[in-house]
């Protein structure tokens, strides 16, 4: 059966249960969370499995905003199951507890709100099922602490109930994802393009694969019954895609546009993947050359194929082999920080016009040891405001169905995601 | 598997103790319990929240329960949510308590708001006290027929935990048939799916002990019932279509257009945002087209990019379990995802168990157009940081080698590992070679003379030292200066802490003396005098037997030792390929992630009966009945996980008739060459004064017997019960692959001419099934006058006239000659 039988939520940092909720009549032992930590610091943090088997359980960690989301089950499950389900539960615990505060969740926003967790917890789950996890709808049961104390505190002065007072007619309707009674109404949208770039480059400089994983995040706050139509200028480029459940499947397989009735506030309309691209915008040129125990290091960084906007916030970071004693890196442009865990990170910012930023030092190797033999990989972190490196255009945005004509706003941009070049 | 001991409740250090706190808090409570003063709600809504938070960091809060319960009575509905958290959690500690709150909650079930109603109803259901369950029939009768549909949801999955509590209950009072009712007839969604939940759950327990239960079971895997949920799939929160997709997985259809329409309705799951959904349609699809080879891969070709999305786009968590999947689909079928290598690259950030299996997935699908890109790919992990990924390449390079057979350019690459000088580098490329060697003996002269130049000393790891002396032995007479290496190492026999390294020495000094016996003579006498007064056992027990076999006649000793090898075509898998149907079968599960199938891991009481029917059990017995064989065809079908095999199985071809271990181990050696003696090879190795040397003669290698020739009981009994039972229990003594005359193809149309064939010459069919061109046949037979069974699987190609034959035996010894009868009563069908 599909079914977890248990959820805590630990301190990342200190290992402490925040919140327990037991859901089926198999009691989980706490003593699972004590075994689960012992786990987590005696492996790498980055090695952690996504499935973890107790001698009792199985569990599943989740770690986000330095809170564990553990859920606990013995039985076979399929594991995107609690896999989602927990992402699912720290998207809307951040909604729930920090959207407009201009704070990410953190462990002391759980405590200090474990009552409104535990509902929550209680209307997305029944007897270890995934029940509501649609944030709007869950918005109607148990309303979020921020309205609860800024509406009703101003109100009533002080009785203040986080329980909403009307039923979600919205389960019984056919747009789950479109709260019956939006409340606040701006009568705006924004469509932003947010897009990630992969690429790695070998040794010899050849651009061994580059793909880009895209987001389109929208903001709605559109009264009504608002019908929307998105249309792209070349919606081909698109490799695979995958959408909002208010995205409808026709319009889309016969001519590529997105047709929907958006949800209230952000949401994320559709990902996709664009793949085999063959232009990066930036590039690392390392070289190392040792002997008799000396490296010497130099690193060039430059843009190849101009985006036409500026790149922003370049980082370049590689792991210093563990054969190496000392390093002495200096730069002509940024700083250059060699952290505990042996990462060099080159902080270059914005990459002049007069001149290209290069690295160079030494590095030290281990006595007895002649010549280098481990190659480290340059990773290489940078956003781009303005401009979709996919080449992937909106043509427009229809609005149907509108009292209104609505403002839009469009933005994009790129971000480095696993930009890596190898030495 | 024990449980961990549970540990007492103890309050952290950092916590304060709680003993006073909670006494504190029940006098605060005790106090506050009738005031209907203004703000005591508010007061008692503080007290409830550092209550909760008691509870919630560990400390026992159960002795104020009743003081909980006195002050619950209020409209707060804040309040009430946290004193049914409370009730909940202490209940079944405290079941004489719990009978305080029944009356509260049974009150709020009659509540004006839904809400309240819906909550206090989930509360009354969570307090799980076996003599509670009176009170729980009525809430929920009525909360199964409430116009509210939130309360109805809750009411469903109430009739879940009741039955937990007390099945007699829940039968006696009808819920079943109830939630039947209601789940195909309420109009919100998520009512059906709470009532398909639970029921799924209720029927599957009963289903074992009850026909009626498992008759429900069949018509919830029925058309009209899955017809009616894939209607309305769309409706359905993205957890509710799991749970569909995976009831669809399990239902069969009645032929090729349903099919189609199932997967035309379910396309566009595929692009859901929830990966979970998107698994589950995958599984759908993959079921579903099990027959149909050519829509099967293009299946495949389908799911390929919402899955490598899903790998690329999710979160690390995420990812891991999708690539689980993708690593058993690219396991399954390799050859379709040849093109899509580059997205197997490892990246710098990976965690190492991604990249383990990113790279057995870049293993796998390396073929003729892609093997280069690969192993240039590879051949850079070789200098990562971080060391087990580094070996891990390079063994994939080396299994890339054994894969292929254009490895021209892949044995230059390993010769470069050699050269640079990195102490696991070498020591994992030394194992290579010697494996390569075994394969490709051509390339001796090349490695050698790179092998040659490492020095023995050089190298540390037991495994790489092993592979360094298997090869001095084996080429002594290419490696000058092999019989002087040996000696060396035969002189720190001492401090030679691996036995294994030991081993290889004995039968290394063994091979370089045959070939070049005056330069070894002194070394070969050192050591089997050092492995003579060996502590270990079977350094000791080797010494002894070459020494004797030396002494009995060096040339039969030679023959023992040194038989000219075969190369080796194919090395043998570690995972069977039943266990991987098995997997496959389980797809998107955790029995993927683990690669494990579930019933290697899972509690066994945890287990449904649905998912763990054998497939035997699907297969018709005897194949009399027409009509029986019809439905099982289809049945099978579901459960057939071979056809796919065809691009992957390569490997299994060569089955166990040639070295089966993938390390290299020379007792096996020995075996192999002693069989080959049987036949008294003619070609004596060029031998020069040994009979000087020990001074013994050479008497003729006494010729064994021939096998009897083994004769059939005609009519075999086994029950099916036993015969699963017996080729779950033995392991797979001979699998071969035959050809059918093409008589046989044309009389082949249905499985009954084949039994009838086979029953005529004493082989009994069991099981059978398939549809052309794939049929599937279990036979067995008895030995004459013996208890000794034969069983069979048999699998059929009509189209390739191709049949696949596994055998299993009692007596293993007389399975050859048992495969040889086999192989020419299926050659001889249709002629006769």
């Amino acid at each position: 059966m599909q079914q977890l039988q248990c959820i805590f939520l630990l301190s990342e940092s200190s290992g402490e249960v925040m919140l327990e909720k037991q859901t089926t009549g198999h009691h989980v032992d706490r003593s699972i969370c004590a075994w689960f930590w012992h786990q987590y610091h005696h492996h790498h943090n980055n090695d952690q499995m996504s499935v973890v088997t107790s001698p009792t359980h199985y569990l599943f960690p989740l770690i986000r905003h330095g809170i564990v989301f553990l859920a606990c089950t013995q039985l076979e499950l399929p594991p995107l199951l609690p896999i989602e389900f927990l992402s699912r539960f720290a998207d809307i615990l951040s909604d729930y507890l920090c959207a407009g505060a201009g704070v990410t969740l953190n462990e002391d926003i759980v405590k200090d709100n474990f009552v409104i967790v535990y509902e929550v917890l209680d209307e997305m789950m029944d007897n270890g099922f995934p029940l509501t996890t649609e944030p709007n709808l869950l918005k109607d049961i148990v309303l979020p602490p921020n309205l609860v104390t800024k509406v009703l505190h101003a109100v009533t002065g002080n009785s203040s109930p986080s329980v909403g007072p009307t039923l979600p007619h919205a389960a019984a309707s056919t747009v789950p994802w479109r709260s019956t009674h939006p409340k606040t109404i701006t009568n705006e949208i924004y469509v932003n393009l947010v897009e990630q770039l992969d690429a790695s480059v070998n040794r010899d400089g050849n651009l061994r694969r580059c793909q880009v994983y895209g987001e389109i995040q929208v903001n709605s706050s559109l009264p009504g019954f608002p019908d929307l139509t998105l249309s792209f200028t070349n919606p081909l480029l698109l490799n695979d895609v995958r959408f909002h459940p208010c995205v409808r499947f026709r319009p889309w397989e016969s001519s590529q546009v997105l047709s929907f009735v958006p949800p209230d506030g952000h949401f994320k309309l559709m990902t996709y993947r664009v793949k085999e691209l063959k232009k990066i915008p930036i590039y690392v040129k390392p070289q190392l050359t040792s002997d008799s125990g000396n490296c010497r290091i130099y690193a060039l960084v430059g843009v190849r194929n101009d985006p036409g906007k500026t790149i922003d916030s370049i980082i370049v970071e590689f792991q210093l082999p563990p054969c190496i004693t000392s390093a002495d890196l200096t730069s002509n442009h940024g700083t250059v920080d060699i952290l505990a865990d042996k990462t060099c990170r080159w902080s270059i910012g914005q990459i002049p016009k007069d001149k290209l930023p290069s690295l160079s030092g030494n590095l030290v190797l281990e006595p007895g040891l002649d010549r280098l033999h481990v190659a480290p990989t340059f990773q290489v972190r940078f956003k781009i405001m303005g401009i979709a490196m996919s080449g992937l255009q909106i043509d427009k945005l229809d609005v149907k169905n509108m009292p209104a004509n609505p403002y839009k706003g469009f933005r994009a941009q790129t971000q480095a995601g696993d930009y890596e070049f190898r030495s | 598997m024990a449980p961990p001991v549970s540990a007492p409740k103890s309050a952290s250090p950092s916590q304060p103790s709680g003993k006073s706190e909670v006494t504190d808090l029940k006098l605060q409570l005790r106090q506050l319990a009738g005031s209907r003063a203004p703000g005591a709600d508010d007061a008692k809504r503080d007290l409830f929240k550092r209550v909760i938070s008691c509870m919630t960091v560990g400390i026992d809060v159960s002795p104020a329960f009743s003081e909980m319960v006195m002050c619950s009575a209020t409209s707060d509905v804040v309040l009430k949510k946290m004193c049914y958290l409370y009730v909940g959690n202490y209940a079944r500690c405290n079941p004489d308590l719990a009978l305080l709150t029944i009356n509260f909650l049974q009150k709020d079930c009659h509540d004006q708001d839904p809400t309240i109603r819906g909550l206090a109803l989930r509360s009354l259901c969570s307090l799980r006290v076996q003599n509670l369950v009176e009170y729980l029939v009525a809430p929920l009768a009525a909360g199964l027929k409430d116009h509210s549909s939130y309360v109805r949801t809750v009411a469903a999955i109430g009739v879940l935990k009741l039955y937990h509590i007390s099945a007699t209950m829940c039968h006696d009072s009808d819920f079943p048939a109830a939630l039947k009712a209601l789940m195909l007839s309420d109009p919100d969604a998520q009512v059906v799916a709470n009532c398909l939940y639970s029921l799924l759950e209720i029927w599957t327990q009963e289903a074992a002990n009850s026909e009626e239960a498992a008759r429900e079971i069949e018509t919830l895997y029925g058309k009209s019932i899955i017809y009616y949920l894939l209607n309305r799939i769309k409706d359905f929160s993205e957890w509710a279509q799991c749970l569909v997709l995976d009831l669809v997985s399990k239902y069969i259809p009645s032929d090729n257009s349903e099919i189609f329409d199932v997967m035309n309705l379910l396309e566009d799951r595929l692009q859901h945002a929830n990966g979970a959904v998107v698994l589950a349609t995958i599984k759908v699809f993959l079921h579903l087209t099990m027959s149909m080879t050519d829509v099967h891969q293009q299946v495949y070709e389908r799911i390929k990019a919402p899955l490598l999305t899903l790998v690329g786009a999710g979160s690390t968590e995420q990812s891991y379990a999708v690539l689980c999947h993708l690593h058993l689909l690219v396991m399954r079928a390799p050859m379709l995802f040849s093109s899509d290598y580059k997205h197997f690259y490892c990246q710098f950030s990976d965690p190492s168990y991604v990249k383990k299996l990113k790279l057995e997935m870049l293993t796998a699908i390396a073929n003729e157009s892609n093997t280069y890109e690969i192993v240039t790919e590879l051949c850079e992990y070789a200098g990562n940081v971080d060391v087990p990924i580094a070996r891990e390449s390079i063994r994939a390079v080396g299994k890339i080698a054994l894969q292929q057979y254009d490895v021209n350019a892949i044995v230059d690459r390993l010769l470069q590992f050699l050269e640079m000088e990195k102490d696991y580098v070498t020591a994992e490329t030394l194992v290579l070679v010697k494996d390569l060697l075994r394969k490709y003996p051509q390339w001796s002269h090349d490695c050698i003379a790179v092998v040659g130049n490492i020095s023995s000393k050089s190298i540390q790891e037991p495994k790489a030292k092993a592979a360094l002396i298997w090869m001095l032995g084996e080429y002594s007479q290419d490696m000058m200066d092999a019989p002087y290496v040996l000696e060396s190492l035969v002189e720190n026999w001492e401090e030679e802490h691996s036995p294994e390294v030991r081993l290889h020495l004995l039968t290394a000094v063994m091979k370089c003396f045959f070939k070049r016996a005056p330069e070894t003579q002194k070394a070969l006498g050192a050591a089997l005098a050092a492995g003579l007064a060996d502590s270990h056992q079977d350094v000791h027990d080797r010494a002894l037997f070459y020494y004797r076999l030396l002494q009995y006649d060096v040339a039969v000793a030679e023959r023992v030792v040194n038989p000219p090898k075969q190369a080796v075509s194919v090395f043998a898998d570690t995972q069977s390929s039943e266990i991987k149907d098995r997997i496959f079968d389980e797809f998107n599960s955790l029995s993927v992630v683990y690669q494990k199938p579930s019933y290697l891991f899972t509690d066994k009481e945890h287990r449904g009966p649905f998912e763990f029917s054998e497939d035997l059990s699907n297969l018709a017995i005897g194949g009399d009945s027409g009509d029986d064989v019809i439905h099982s065809a289809q049945r099978y079908e579901e459960n057939d996980k071979d056809l796919l095999l065809s691009t992957s199985d390569k490997e299994e071809n060569g089955g166990p008739t040639h070295n089966g271990s993938s390390t290299y181990s020379a007792p096996s050696d020995v075996n192999s060459s002693l069989t080959s003696l049987v036949p008294s090879s003619t070609t004596q190795p060029a031998t020069f004064a040994i009979d000087d040397l020990l001074g013994l003669g050479v008497p003729d290698a006494p010729a064994l017997p021939p096998p009897p020739a083994l004769s059939l009981n005609a009519k075999p009994v086994l029950d099916p019960g036993t015969f699963q039972k017996k080729w779950g229990q033995l392991t797979v003594s001979s699998s071969q692959e035959s050809t059918l005359s093409i008589q046989g193809v044309a009389s082949l149309t249905a499985p009954q001419s084949l039994i009838k064939h086979m029953q005529n010459n004493s082989i009994q069919c069991i099981a059978s099934g398939g549809q052309p061109p794939n049929y599937k046949f279990f036979f067995f037979a008895q030995k004459e006058a013996s208890s000794s069974f034969f069983l069979v699987e048999c699998i059929v190609n009509t189209a390739s006239a191709k049949a696949q034959i596994k055998i299993k035996a009692d007596d293993a010894s007389a399975s050859d000659a048992f495969a040889s009868l086999f192989q020419s009563a299926l050659s001889n069908f249709g002629s006769s």
